[in-house]
C-alpha cells in the first residue's frame, strides 16, 4: 500500500500555485457562505459551478469541495456571538457558545471552535485516505432498520438537551415532532397537514425554523430588552482560551473528530446529527451535566469538530462509490460530470491522480482555513460592538436572504419569521428551544425508517434486531432510557459528587 | 450636477443596446426538482454549452416541491417573453395526470407548455445487488412467482419513475412486490447496493457506474434497444415483454411566449444537443441523447400523456392511496 507515494504525488498537484489559488477561493468563500446565516455550501457550490466550465477539473473540485468544508468553519462564527446558526449544523454551537460569548468568553470559544475544526477536519481526511472502501461498505450495512435504531437512540438523548423542566422540554420535542409530520409522505405520496397549501407540499424546512427560531428569536428579545451590550474592549489575552479551556477542549475535540465522521457517513441529515450527537455525548461523559448551557467549552469544541470531521465522512459514499450523500456534494458531483469524470466505484481506481490531488488539497484547505479563521477572531469579536440597531436588521436582512436562496421561495421567508415570532414567544415562557429544532430534524427520518424497514420486512417487526447493528444500537437505546427513568427515580439530594 | 448628467446619459447608453433582439440577457431555466439530481445534471451541462450558441448566459435554478408541481407552475407563470424556461419532464406528465385520475384540478397542464426541444430519453434498467442470486431476469421472475409478495424493491419515491418502471415490470410479468419508496435515487441506490432491498428500476444514468464497481447486476434494460454503455445487457423487449419505461428531459416555454423567440430557443438548443461537447458529457454520465425537435417532442409527449393515464388509472384502481 504505498499510500504516502499518491499523497506524495497528490502534494505534487495540489501544491501548485494555481491549485493552491483555488483551494484558497474555495475555503474563502465557503467560510463566508458559511459565516452568513442562512446561505449554506449548497448554495455557495452552486453559485461557482458555472465559474468551473473553463476551468480544468483538478482545480474546480478543489476549489467546490473547499467551499464544501470551508463552510463548516464560517458556521459557528454567528452561532457564537449572536446565537444565530450559520449553518444548519451550528445550532447545537449556539447554545454554550452564545452564553461563552456574554460572560466575555466570545474570543475563547471562536478560537476553539476553530482549532477543533481544523482537528476534525484534518483527522476526518486521514480517515478518508485510509479507509474510504472499507468505510464505504460498511455505511451500506446501513438500511432502514439500522437507521431506525441509531436514530432511536439519538432520540431518547434528546431529552436531556434541554436545561430546563423534563416537561418543558417534552412538549417541545413532541411540537418538533408534530411540525415534522407536515407535508407529503414519500412512502404513500399522502399529503399530510397541508390543507391544500401547495407550499406546505415539502414540510415546514428547519433550516427557516432554525434560523428563525434561535436567530431571529433572539433579535426580537435583545431589542426588547434595552441591551446596551457593554461590550469589552477585547485584550489579545482574552481572545485566547486559558489553559483550562485547552486542556478541557482536547477530550470533546477527539471524541468529536471520531463522533462525527462517522456520522458523516450517514445519508441524509449527517451534519447537524454530528454536532447534536457529540453534544449530547459531552453533556453524558462531563463531570458537571449541570454547567452545560451556561458557557461551557466543552459544549462549543465538541460539536464544532464534529460537524467538521462530517464532512470528511459525507465524502466517502461519494468518493469510493459515487453515491452523493447531501444536496451539496451532489452539486459537485455535477460539476464533475460536467468535466466528464463520472464518480462510481471506479473513481479512485481510475482517476487516482484527481483523488489524491482532492486528498492533498483537502490537507491544505484544513491549514488555510484555520489560518483564515483564526487571526480573524478579533476582527469578528469587533462585531459585537457595533451598536445592536445597526447590526440586527442587517443580520436579518441577511438571515432572508439566505433562507430565501434555499429554494427561491417566498413561502420559507413566511416560516423563518413565523418561527422567528415563535422563538421570541417561546423564550419568554422559558422554552428550550433546542429539543423542538432538534425533534423536527430528526423526526421525519425516524418515521420513515421505521416505515420503510416495516415496509421491506413486511410488517414484521424483527428486522429490528435482524442484524448485530440494529440490534445493539436498540439495545443501547433500551439502556439509555432505562437508565434516564432509573436516574430520575433517584432520589434528589443536593450536588452529586 | 455633472456627475448626475453622466450617469443619466451612461443609462441612455445602455439601453439603446437593448433593441438588439432575442436574447437581451441571461435567461434562466427552472430545475423543478432538488439540486444534485439526473435532470440537474443534464440540465447544468446543457447550459454549459448552449451558452455557447444563445451569446448570453444561461443560469440553471432550482425550484423544487410539491413532486415538480412548484418549479412546473412557477414557469408556466413567468412572463412569456422567453427569458424563463422549464426543465421539464416526464415527472411533469405522471403528476399531472395523477391529480386528473384523482378528480383534482392539476397546477399546470401540457397545455401551457409550448416544447422547444428534449435532451435526452433515458431508459430504466432492472438491477439487483452485486451479491443477489438472481443473474437473470427470469431467475427473478421464476423465485418472484414462486413466492409472491416476498420480495422488494426500492424506488426514489411514489410515482417516480422508478417506481413506475417496477409497476411495468411487475404487471407483464404478472408479478407481485413489496415497494419501499426512498426519498430521491441517492438513498435508493445505497439500499440497492447494500442489499436492502432485493431489485431496483434506475436510470442508466446512476447505475451504470455503480454496475462497473461491482456493486450492482444489471439484469434488463427496459428499452426498445440496447444501451451501448453496457452493450451485453438484454432488453425486455427481447425477452419477449412489453414493459418499456423512460424519462424525458427538456425544455418548454410557457405556451404564449412568441414565436419567433420560440424559434430562436428551438434553434440554440438544436445546435447545443447535437454538439460533441453535450454528447460527450451525457454519454459520461452513461445516457445517451436523443434531440426531439419542439414538434416531435409535441407528439411523444402527448403519446406518453396518453400511456401515463392508463397506467395510473391501473394503478389508482388496484387502490395504491396517494392523495
Amino acid at each position: 500500500m504505498n499510500i504516502f507515494q499518491n499523497l506524495g504525488l497528490g502534494f505534487q498537484t495540489a501544491l501548485t500555485l494555481k491549485n493552491i489559488y483555488f483551494c484558497f477561493l474555495g475555503c474563502l468563500w465557503g467560510s463566508m457562505v458559511g459565516v452568513l446565516p442562512g446561505i449554506g455550501p449548497l448554495a455557495g457550490i452552486a453559485l461557482l459551478i458555472p465559474a468551473t466550465y473553463g476551468m480544468d477539473v483538478t482545480g474546480a473540485i478543489i476549489m467546490l469541495a473547499g467551499i464544501y468544508y470551508g463552510a463548516m468553519y464560517g458556521g459557528s462564527t454567528t452561532s457564537i456571538l449572536m446565537n444565530i446558526p450559520g449553518e444548519s449544523a451550528s445550532v447545537v454551537t449556539c447554545l454554550d457558545g452564545y452564553q461563552m460569548t456574554k460572560k466575555g468568553r466570545a474570543g475563547a470559544a471562536l478560537f476553539i471552535a476553530a482549532w477543533g475544526s481544523w482537528v476534525g477536519g484534518t483527522l476526518s481526511v486521514i480517515g478518508i485516505m485510509l479507509l474510504a472502501p472499507t468505510l464505504a461498505d460498511l455505511a451500506m450495512k446501513f438500511g432502514p432498520a439500522e437507521m431506525f435504531a441509531l436514530l432511536l437512540v439519538a432520540f431518547v438523548l434528546l431529552g436531556s438537551l434541554g436545561t430546563g423542566s423534563f416537561l418543558k422540554s417534552m412538549a417541545m420535542i413532541i411540537l418538533g415532532l408534530l411540525v415534522g409530520t407536515v407535508g407529503l409522505d414519500n412512502l404513500t405520496g399522502a399529503y399530510r397537514f397541508t390543507y391544500g397549501i401547495r407550499d406546505l407540499s415539502d414540510g415546514i424546512g428547519f433550516v427557516p425554523v432554525a434560523m428563525g427560531m434561535f436567530g431571529i428569536g433572539e433579535i426580537l428579545s435583545a431589542t426588547e430588552e434595552t441591551l446596551v451590550h457593554e461590550f469589552y474592549q477585547p485584550r489579545l489575552r482574552e481572545l485566547l482560551p486559558n489553559r483550562q479551556e485547552f486542556a478541557a477542549s482536547l477530550g470533546p475535540i477527539l471524541r468529536g473528530s471520531g463522533l462525527g465522521f462517522f456520522a458523516g457517513l450517514l445519508p441524509g441529515s449527517a451534519h447537524v446529527l454530528s454536532s447534536f450527537l457529540s453534544y449530547i455525548v459531552e453533556k453524558r461523559i462531563s463531570r458537571r451535566p449541570e454547567e452545560f448551557g451556561t458557557g461551557c467549552i466543552q459544549g462549543v469544541a465538541g460539536p464544532e469538530t464534529a460537524n467538521n470531521a462530517a464532512t470528511g465522512g459525507a465524502m466517502v459514499l461519494f468518493l469510493a462509490l459515487g453515491i452523493p450523500t447531501g444536496p451539496a456534494i451532489a452539486v459537485m458531483m455535477i460539476a464533475l460530470l460536467i468535466h466528464g469524470i463520472r464518480p462510481g466505484p471506479l473513481f479512485i481506481s481510475e482517476q487516482p491522480q484527481l483523488f489524491w490531488s482532492l486528498i492533498a488539497s483537502m490537507y491544505v484547505g484544513n491549514v488555510i482555513l484555520v489560518a483564515l479563521n483564526l487571526p480573524l477572531v478579533g476582527l469578528f469579536v469587533n462585531l459585537l460592538r457595533v451598536p445592536f440597531w445597526i447590526l440586527f436588521p442587517v443580520v436579518l436582512l441577511i438571515c432572508m436572504i439566505g433562507t430565501y436562496s434555499i429554494s427561491l421561495s417566498r413561502f420559507d421567508l413566511i416560516v423563518l419569521l413565523g418561527s422567528g415570532v415563535m422563538g421570541y414567544i417561546l423564550r419568554k415562557l422559558r422554552y428550550d428551544l433546542a429539543p423542538l429544532v432538534l425533534a423536527l430534524i430528526i423526526g421525519p427520518t425516524l418515521e420513515e425508517s421505521f416505515r420503510q424497514a416495516l415496509m421491506r420486512s413486511g410488517g414484521s417487526f424483527a428486522i429490528f434486531w435482524g442484524s448485530p447493528m440494529a440490534l445493539s444500537f436498540m439495545a443501547l437505546a433500551a439502556f439509555l432510557l432505562f437508565w434516564s427513568i432509573w436516574r430520575s427515580l433517584q432520589p434528589v439530594s443536593g450536588k452529586k459528587s | 450636477m455633472k456627475a448626475l448628467t453622466l450617469l443619466l446619459l451612461l443609462t441612455l447608453w445602455g439601453t439603446s443596446t437593448a433593441q438588439a433582439g432575442f436574447p437581451e440577457r441571461a435567461i434562466t431555466v427552472i430545475n423543478p426538482q432538488a439540486p444534485g439530481g439526473a435532470h440537474d445534471a443534464q440540465g447544468r451541462a446543457f447550459a454549459a454549452v448552449a451558452e455557447k450558441y444563445l451569446g448570453k448566459p444561461i443560469v440553471v435554478v432550482n425550484k423544487p416541491g410539491a413532486n415538480t408541481m412548484i418549479g412546473s407552475i412557477a414557469a408556466a407563470q413567468a412572463a412569456p417573453d422567453g427569458y424563463t424556461l422549464l426543465l421539464g419532464s416526464t415527472m411533469t406528465t405522471t403528476v399531472v395526470e395523477w391529480d386528473i385520475i384523482n378528480g383534482k384540478k392539476p397546477g399546470v397542464t401540457r397545455n401551457e407548455f409550448v416544447p422547444i426541444g428534449s435532451l435526452t430519453l433515458i431508459p430504466t434498467v432492472i438491477s439487483v445487488p452485486a451479491n443477489s442470486p438472481w443473474k437473470s431476469v427470469a431467475d427473478l421472475v421464476k423465485d418472484a412467482k414462486a413466492r409472491p409478495g416476498q420480495y422488494a424493491f426500492c424506488s426514489a419515491g411514489i410515482l417516480s419513475p422508478s417506481h413506475l418502471g417496477a409497476e411495468l415490470f411487475a404487471r407483464a410479468y404478472g408479478l407481485k412486490f413489496r415497494h419501499v419508496p426512498y426519498k430521491g435515487g441517492g438513498p435508493c441506490l445505497s439500499a440497492a447496493v447494500g442489499g436492502h432491498v432485493d431489485f431496483t428500476t434506475q436510470f442508466t444514468i446512476t447505475t451504470i457506474p455503480l454496475a462497473q464497481g461491482n456493486r450492482l447486476r444489471i439484469l434488463a434494460v427496459q428499452a426498445d434497444r440496447r444501451v451501448k454503455a453496457i452493450p451485453d445487457v438484454p432488453t425486455l423487449k427481447e425477452l419477449g415483454v412489453n414493459a418499456e419505461s423512460y424519462m424525458w428531459v427538456g425544455l418548454v416555454a410557457p405556451k404564449k411566449t412568441p414565436a419567433p423567440v420560440v424559434e430562436k430557443l428551438q434553434e440554440v438548443t438544436a445546435k447545443a444537443v447535437q454538439d460533441k461537447a453535450f454528447g460527450e458529457a451525457i454519454e459520461k454520465l452513461g445516457g445517451e441523447v436523443h434531440f426531439m425537435n419542439g414538434a416531435q417532442l409535441e407528439k411523444y409527449w402527448e403519446k406518453e400523456t396518453a400511456e401515463m393515464a392508463k397506467l395510473l388509472g391501473d394503478l389508482h384502481r388496484e387502490g395504491v392511496k396517494i392523495d
